[in-house]
């Protein structure tokens, strides 16, 4: 019989070596690998043959300056199923360290506290200014007030101009102040029956409505988190009038896609992922080689700017990861860098977030490299204008959805001819309680 | 009562089963469903529709395991090595709690049954101490702290409920049922317990009551036996003087009687003859006084008939003296010696008694005789220096004075380890006292 003394250190030890094997586990010895979350292809919905290029520079730069580091990702995880995939990592465990966080999951990453909130890592680092960034741009990664993510690439939406046409009917290139007033008398004219088959053919606006007027109006839809509709707004107002107004000019007659390849509509939305596309070989004799085209802002409504939305694709750190100061790096290193970031306008189709490096006369030359001798660069300052000035696409998981009715509500407020004031004060309460459900 | 411990430990032994059960399906039903979704494609799904999400399933389901298996290395350790250290128990029931809190917390408070685990425990362990009061408090405290819905007002956690509606309606339910009835069952255990604690503490008190009315019943016997005992000496005295009557003045006083009837019958015939029968009848007379003597002597000493106590004692010291070479001393503090006749018979004869014991069993050389007065009684000590004995045994005289000591209400010992002591007190009416 074993004493009770015995008994009880035999027990300790092994309740020692239990939890010894339990810390152990915890941290298992080896290569220190840093997981990278990242999808391949375009964030712009553009088609993208070297979208590794960029992040493989990175890890490169990266790796030289960490030896004994490594960056490991995924490779041919296309954008539509990179939620999911992230969604699957998540759900064991296995978040990346640092990884790309989509507009659509964005919120859902922060309340899941899945991103580590990056403003101790920011305000502590003497190598990082958060004002190194369009303020746009940076703030598309904060919810609450707090930083989760920083933006690796951004894009501005511009309006696409045929030049051909304008000339045509007799107008040059509206300037880049220009507003709503010139845009309303341009579609004026341009918009017409031109074969006399009774229909008008020839438009003014493609894919222009009452939101992208209401950004360059000072208004907004939602806010940041996507619990309140500001709609019913003066500014919002406005614009849905504005752009009533200017769909009534049709006739009834609805605009479509090939209307405007076919070069009979005048201005359209375009993002400037697009334009870099449609610009440069061999895109560019695939679409729109029938006539001349340009990139210019938005028109300013009358309590507005020339501005329009922005988007970035976001890079955070996983909150779960033991390896944060090397994550911290690796996320500067991708958006942080500037001779990284200028790799962006190499081999994407975006913009940088980075101010000095967008506004670089680098930027220029790499852009006219990809362009014929004729066609105009886009400025380095307008751009920086609309990037900076811009609205931040908002974020959370909701939006699409909220959008949609918001339009839906709209168009019958057009097709019935209601007083916008007072339906759009209904629609607002509708959305708010859609919202908050 | 030993059936009751029986049921207590089964009680306990199936709560920490039924525990290691629950924790392990909940750990393990998370993992499973993860996998399942993350099979199927739906985790973007998924994901949207809850507030928040375990971190490393498998990681959870390990580490609850492990921590499980700590808290049954706890258990075995105090109820079947046992702790001699209270203190230790008591550090092994706060590890306890600080282990299940760690289950809690790994489990996002979806099922905090362990916790009632720790406060049985705690209810069985600290049944007389008074932490228990302090361990009760912490008990409801924490089981009311660790309720899911209240926790997830300030807390984002992730909710088995998410989970169950992965599957379709028909398995929900299922799923559903077993989570309830797995709680349930343990919410249901720990109350079997704590009725079975209570049952035994009742138990416990219930045979104390018996016992002492036992004690109370015995106390009782012995009194009336007592009462008895004393009655008995009284009756056993008058027996004796009965006999001594009738051995003694019976019988001369029967040979009178008869010897002068035959003188009334002689005396005209004979008158000389007649004379010398009363001669005879004369003889036999003083005989009979003389035997009459003998017997009272036998019940009162010679020396008091004559003399006060402390003479008389004074006189048996001193002719013990001159006619044996045992010497004996008598120091008496009380004064004036004089009490009632039966408390002067009883001491002289203790003190005759006890000479005759020293001389004859202890072949005493020195006997110290010794008087004094204490609290209203009369201390009376022998004490010789003979070989005494190391265990009184009856018949050694000591028995009479024992009686004698007892008629009077007074105590007496005996000592044999060294020479031989009487110690006798003694009870005397004071009041009663005369001149």
């Amino acid at each position: 019989m074993v004493s009770g003394k015995k008994w009880q250190v035999i027990v300790w030890a092994f309740l020692a070596a239990f939890f010894l094997l339990a810390v152990g586990l915890g941290r298992r010895s080896g290569d220190t690998v840093l997981e990278f979350g990242m999808f391949a292809g375009s964030n712009w919905g553009v088609a993208n043959a070297d979208s590794c290029v960029i992040i493989d520079k990175a890890i490169e730069k990266f790796e030289k300056a960490h030896p004994g580091v490594r960056i490991h990702y995924y490779s041919g995880i296309p954008k539509e199923d990179y939620s999911e995939w992230l969604a699957r990592k998540i759900l064991n465990g296995e978040t990346p360290d640092v990884f790309m966080a989509l507009s659509n999951d964005f919120d859902k990453l922060v309340s899941l506290e899945a991103l580590a909130n990056l403003d101790a890592w920011m305000s502590q680092d003497p190598d990082f200014d958060g004002e190194a960034f369009f303020q746009t741009a940076l703030a598309s990664g904060r919810r609450n007030g707090q930083q989760y993510a920083l933006p690796y690439e951004t894009v501005p939406t511009l309006m696409f101009v045929n030049k051909t046409l304008l000339n045509q009917e007799g107008f040059g290139v509206p300037d880049s102040d220009w507003d709503w007033e010139q845009l309303l008398r341009i579609c004026k004219r341009i918009t017409k029956d031109t074969d006399g088959d009774g229909r008008v053919d020839q438009f003014g606006v493609y894919n222009y409505g009452w939101a992208e007027a209401a950004y360059s109006n000072g208004g907004r839809l939602f806010d940041e988190n996507g619990t309140q509709c500001y709609i019913h707004s003066e500014q919002v107002a406005q614009a849905v009038r504005y752009a009533n107004e200017l769909s009534d000019l049709n006739q009834g007659q609805k605009v479509m896609q090939e209307d405007f390849d076919g070069g009979h509509v005048a201005f359209m939305p375009l993002s400037f992922a697009e334009y870099r596309t449609y610009k440069t070989y061999p895109y560019k004799i695939k679409k729109y080689s029938a006539f001349q085209w340009d990139c210019i802002t938005f028109p300013a409504g009358p309590q507005g700017d020339n501005i329009s939305q922005v988007d970035s694709l976001l890079i955070g750190i996983s909150s779960h990861s033991h390896k944060k100061r090397l994550a911290w790096e690796f996320l500067k290193t991708l958006t942080y860098d500037e001779e990284i970031q200028m790799e962006i306008f190499r081999h994407s189709q975006g913009v940088s977030a980075l101010r000095a490096v967008t506004g670089s006369g680098r930027m220029e030359e790499i852009l006219r490299r990809d362009m014929e001798a004729s066609d105009r660069v886009i400025d380095r300052k307008l751009l920086s204008a609309v990037i900076e000035n811009g609205m931040d696409m908002p974020r959370f998981a909701r939006y699409g959805e909220a959008l949609a009715l918001a339009e839906g509500e709209i168009l019958k407020i057009y097709e019935e001819e209601k007083n916008v004031d007072s339906s759009l004060k209904i629609v607002q309460r509708a959305i708010n309680h859609f919202l908050t459900q | 009562m030993k059936a009751k411990r029986i049921e207590i430990s089964l009680a306990k032994y199936l709560m920490l089963f039924l525990n290691w059960v629950t924790v392990v399906a909940v750990t393990g039903f998370i993992l499973v469903t993860t996998n399942n979704i993350r099979d199927s494609y739906i985790a973007r799904d998924f994901i949207d529709g809850v507030e928040a999400i375990p971190w490393k399933p498998e990681a959870i389901f390990a580490a609850c395991v492990l921590l499980m298996g700590a808290l049954s290395l706890s258990f075995v350790m105090r109820d079947i090595v046992h702790f001699k250290d209270g203190r230790l128990e008591a550090g092994s029931l706060f590890f306890d709690f600080a282990v299940s809190i760690g289950i809690v917390y790994l489990l996002n408070f979806n099922y905090n049954g362990i916790l009632l685990w720790v406060f049985a425990n705690v209810i069985f362990y600290t049944k007389n101490s008074s932490g228990q009061f302090l361990f009760m408090l912490l008990g409801v405290f924490s089981f009311v702290g660790t309720d899911y819905g209240l926790a997830s007002v300030n807390y984002s956690l992730y909710d088995i409920q998410d989970y169950i509606e992965y599957y379709n309606v028909g398995q929900q339910s299922y799923i559903l049922g077993i989570y309830n009835v797995l709680t349930s069952l343990n919410m249901a255990l720990f109350i079997i317990f704590c009725v079975f604690v209570i049952q035994e503490q009742r138990g416990t008190i219930q045979q104390v009551n018996e016992l002492y009315e036992e004690l109370q019943r015995a106390n009782e016997k012995l009194q009336k036996y007592a009462a008895m005992k004393e009655k008995m000496g009284q009756t056993k005295e008058r027996n004796r003087l009965a006999r001594e009557i009738h051995d003694t003045l019976g019988h001369t006083l029967t040979g009178i009687s008869a010897g002068i009837d035959a003188c009334i019958a002689t005396i005209d015939i004979a008158p000389d003859k007649t004379k010398n029968q009363l001669e005879v009848i004369s003889g036999v007379t003083r005989e009979g006084i003389q035997e009459v003597r003998r017997s009272v002597s036998r019940l009162r000493p010679d020396a008091l008939e004559r003399l006060s106590l402390e003479y008389a004692i004074q006189k048996m010291v001193e002719d013990n003296n001159a006619l044996t070479d045992t010497k004996v001393s008598f120091e008496c503090q009380v004064q004036p010696l004089r009490f009632c006749e039966d408390e002067e018979n009883a001491i002289y004869r203790v003190i005759q008694e006890s000479l005759t014991n020293a001389m004859r069993h202890g072949k005493a050389t020195r006997v110290d005789i010794r008087m004094w007065r204490k609290d209203g009684d009369v201390r009376l000590t022998i004490q010789d220096n003979g070989i005494g004995c190391a265990k009184i045994q009856p018949g050694f005289g000591t028995e009479h004075i024992r009686e004698r000591i007892a008629l009077l209400n007074g105590t007496v010992t005996f000592d044999g380890s060294h020479g031989f002591l009487v110690d006798a007190t003694i009870p005397i009416r004071w009041g009663e006292e005369y001149d």
